[in-house]
């Protein structure tokens, strides 16, 4: 049984890999973590096969979660309905204590329900679930577990099932949910990382999916050099970094409809194509890209030390970066100003 | 194909608790009135095709089981006591993770599906509470919902249904209700989605067709109101459809000739995909003639791919299709255990001919006899030495005809039947009648017959014992065969003539006497 996980950058083709390696003999199952890349994944799997063939099933992490592994298991006899996504509110209940995992109205928190499978020793039973009705496991946007969700997916890997899970460490913008201090560190130092995976004796891949077909050589190199994030091109395309400095090139570019305007929040104020950086993850489309920094990026940007600034904006600013298929237009955001609508 | 191995019935009308595991091929369910034959049908129809609406025609109240209902209302009125009508339907493994898990009754990992009748604790607790202390005696059905979902917890949509069913109701075969659904059904597992709904929609063009070119003519006259056809759900291709043979609808035939009809076209064979996995029949010979029960019981034997739950009253039927895949249904609770019968008892029922083994295996006491001689008079025997009728004491004399004793004592042992079997020792009782059932006998069960070998059969017991009376009814102007000789010839005939002329003075051969004595005790 193949286990690996694979990092991927940005452009590299995680989901084609994926939709690649399914097939009408395997049966496969496929859990990802956000609804887009979700209904991504559907619509590849719907336009390989025309269809979603019945040895082929996609999940969302939380319908996996709660629907194929807490579900079948516990839900009768723990008297639940359904789940809470809302944080609970008592960290001082004790494990013991069903409150700890299920509110008065006897729905599940969400960030808790790994850790009830586990203190229910429900894993080995998830354990055969996967293995009764799954050759292979796949799981996208794996650098998204966070808190007992990490420590689950370990867990289950070692179902005796193909296990492969696709991520891009950079690109782990948002958590699947966090308890306290579990896995508090754990997106802290790529190595310690990698470290996780090796031990649980998952196969650590970063060669299969290290080039990027979207970005040209020119991007990756600005993105190795100024963030220090290692990403290769699949194509020897140049195309150019364009650093905006004068307020009428900045007109321009607002009023350019084929230049999106990647911002790191509040897009939808600037009344133009646009959006904000953490949910242009996983878009493919855009051809030239405009990312607008502010005041400390754009400080850190021009003395050369951006991948210092804290991880999350770090990763938020790679996933901008390298949406770009063609050119990327680096600007500060005080020229945008002029353009901003008071609330 | 899906079989369905097991069900778990809990408060499911008559039954407080019932499970009974099924075979993949052929169910017969037996029982005798009111054991909840069609109980058992009604459970697997409503879980498998959830329908909320079908449960709500039908009416929580009729569903839930009574006697928990008196129970919870002679007790303390707690919502954690209200009971809950469960019905755990077992499938044999398959492929879908949605439907496999622990969420069933038994707490076994398995494929299947549920239906649960709950009340609704969390939405209308505090109404419930009021109800109950305002009026002790009403039960609050109105806040109970029915549940349908599988045993991995999800729920169980009725399109979606992984086991593609149909029941036919011969009781309730001429009603437009069960017509339309049969024809619902059967036109759907005939054809795929896609053709289905490019036939109704060839329909409704059709339809459109003749308003705008038929009735243009009449619409042309009228001003401000036209007239058009309807289309609606009441009013498509599929209430529409009617099934025909020779050109004649089944719904005009007669309802033995639907029953037969209609279980005939289910069973056609499909292509995996279309095929009907289990087919529930409901007392498939009301309304048959003999001839058309045979022809079916015929065609339910060659089903294949098919499998079959038939509630029956009918020992032809019951014994025909294998008595092991009988269920036998019953206050005992002696379900599923004709199946340990032996083979080639099972065989001898298949083939012997029409006999009593229903009657048999639903009764508490039984006493078998030989032949119609005996048949005819034990009865008045019965009540001239016991006082009382057998009915009353609740005793079946079934007669058997031959030497097929051994084959009941299997079965009643099997079943707990009290077995008093009567039998002639045809001259060597040690032999016949001592040695020949040392293996069969057991507990509950013994033979009578005459200790002397020469009073070998019925009627020369019969005639020894009451001598004066046969000579004046049978000797008169005989003059070739003697009483006794004549007697043995025409043994039917002449008991029916002693029971009518002379019942009175007429008494039973000791072992007879000691038998009724013996099955009342």
């Amino acid at each position: 049984m193949d286990k690996s996980v694979i990092f991927a950058v940005a452009g590299s083709g995680k989901t084609s890999l994926v939709i690649d390696r399914l097939s009408l003999d395997l049966r496969a199952l496929i859990v990802t973590y956000t609804e887009n890349n979700y209904r991504h994944l559907r619509h590849r799997i719907i336009q390989k096969f025309g269809t979603i063939p019945p040895n082929i099933t996609v999940m969302t992490y939380f319908s996996f979660l709660h629907g194929f592994c807490y579900r079948p298991l516990l839900q009768l006899e723990l008297d639940t309905r359904g789940m809470n996504f809302r944080l609970p509110t008592n960290p001082r209940t004790p494990l013991s204590d069903m409150a700890r995992f299920r509110d008065g109205s006897r729905r599940l928190y969400y960030n808790r329900l790994a850790k009830l499978l586990e203190m229910r020793k429900c894993i080995p039973a998830i354990r055969a679930r996967i293995e009764r009705f799954y050759d292979c496991v796949y799981v996208d946007e794996v650098q998204d577990f966070a808190g007992h969700d990490f420590n689950l997916l370990l867990d289950i890997s070692k179902a005796k099932a193909g296990m492969t899970f696709v991520g891009d460490f950079y690109q782990h913008t948002y958590d699947t949910s966090r308890d306290g201090s579990v896995n508090k560190s754990l997106h802290d130092d790529i190595i310690k990382y990698e470290k996780r995976f090796r031990d649980a004796g998952i196969k650590v891949d970063k060669t299969t999916l290290g080039h990027s077909w979207r970005c040209s050589t020119t991007v990756c190199d600005f993105i190795n050099a100024k963030l220090q994030i290692t990403m290769g091109a699949q194509h020897e395309r140049v195309s150019e970094i364009i650093t905006i400095e004068e307020p009428e090139q900045a007109a321009t570019l607002h009023a350019d409809p084929n230049v999106v305007k990647l911002f790191l929040k509040e897009h939808d104020k600037y009344d133009c194509h646009s959006l904000n950086w953490g949910a242009s993850k996983g878009m493919d489309h855009f051809e030239h890209v405009c990312v607008v920094l502010g005041a400390d990026t754009w400080k850190r940007y021009r003395n050369g030390n951006l991948h210092e600034a804290n991880p999350q904006t770090r990763n938020r600013l790679y996933v901008a970066c390298s949406r770009a298929n063609g050119d990327l237009y680096i600007v500060h955001d005080k020229l945008f100003k002029p353009f901003k609508k008071a609330r | 194909m899906p079989a369905i191995t097991k069900l778990v019935l809990h408060n499911f009308k008559s039954f407080g608790d019932l499970t009974l595991q099924f075979d993949a091929g052929t169910n017969v369910l037996i029982g005798d009135n009111e054991t909840g034959k069609s109980s058992v049908l009604l459970a697997l129809d409503l879980a498998l095709s959830a329908s909320r609406s079908r449960v709500e025609t039908i009416g929580y109240e009729a569903l839930l089981n009574q006697s928990a209902v008196r129970k919870f209302l002679a007790g303390p009125a707690r919502l954690d006591l209200l009971p809950e009508v469960i019905v755990d339907i077992f499938l044999e493994a398959g492929d879908d993770q949605g439907l496999y898990g622990r969420q069933n009754s038994t707490g076994a990992d398995s494929d299947g599906l549920r239906m649960a009748i709950v009340p609704l604790v969390e939405d209308f607790g505090g109404t419930i509470l009021e109800l109950l202390r305002d009026n002790k005696e009403s039960f609050p059905y109105e806040y109970y919902a029915v549940q349908f979902s599988t045993f991995s917890g999800a729920p169980h949509v009725s399109y979606r249904r992984p086991v593609r069913h149909l029941l036919i109701d011969s009781s309730r075969i001429d009603t437009e209700y069960a017509a339309r659904e049969y024809t619902r059904t059967v036109f759907g597992f005939h054809t795929q989605v896609p053709d289905r709904h490019r036939l109704e929609n060839q329909y409704r063009q059709g339809k459109e067709g003749f308003q705008r070119d038929n009735l243009k003519e009449l619409n042309a006259t009228l001003v401000e109101y036209q007239f058009a056809l309807r289309t609606s759900v009441r009013s498509n291709l599929e209430t529409d459809l009617v099934i025909t043979k020779e050109g004649i609808p089944i719904e005009n035939r007669g309802k033995g000739e639907q029953c037969f009809i209609k279980t005939n076209f289910a069973l056609q064979k499909h292509d995996a995909r279309g095929s009907l996995h289990a087919l529930l029949l409901e007392e498939p010979e009301n309304h048959l003639s003999h001839t058309n029960m045979k022809r079916l019981v015929e065609r339910l034997t060659r089903t294949q791919g098919t499998q079959l739950f038939i509630a029956t009253h009918s020992s032809h039927i019951c014994s025909r299709l294998d008595l092991r895949r009988a269920l036998l249904l019953g206050t005992e609770q002696k379900a599923g255990r004709l199946k340990d019968l032996t083979e080639s008892t099972a065989e001898f029922f298949m083939k012997a001919p029409d006999n009593n083994v229903l009657e048999f295996a639903l009764s508490n006491r039984v006493i078998l006899v030989e032949g119609d001689a005996e048949f005819i008079l034990l009865e008045h025997f019965y009540n001239k030495h016991a006082g009382t009728t057998p009915q009353s004491d609740n005793v079946h004399i079934i007669s058997i005809g031959g030497t097929s004793f051994k084959r009941y004592l299997e079965l009643g042992k099997l079943l707990g039947i009290k077995v008093a079997a009567i039998r002639d020792n045809d001259h060597d009782h040690q032999q016949n009648c001592v040695e020949n059932y040392k293996a069969s006998l057991y507990d509950g069960a013994r033979i009578f017959a005459d200790e002397s070998n020469e009073r070998s059969t019925f009627e020369i017991g019969l005639y020894l014992d009451n001598q004066k009376i046969c000579d004046g009814l049978f000797g008169g102007a005989r003059k070739t065969l003697t009483v006794q000789d004549y007697m043995l010839k025409n043994k039917a005939d002449v008991a029916f003539e002693l029971l009518t002329k002379k019942p009175e003075e007429l008494v039973a051969p000791a072992y007879i006497q000691e038998a009724i004595k013996w099955i009342r005790a």
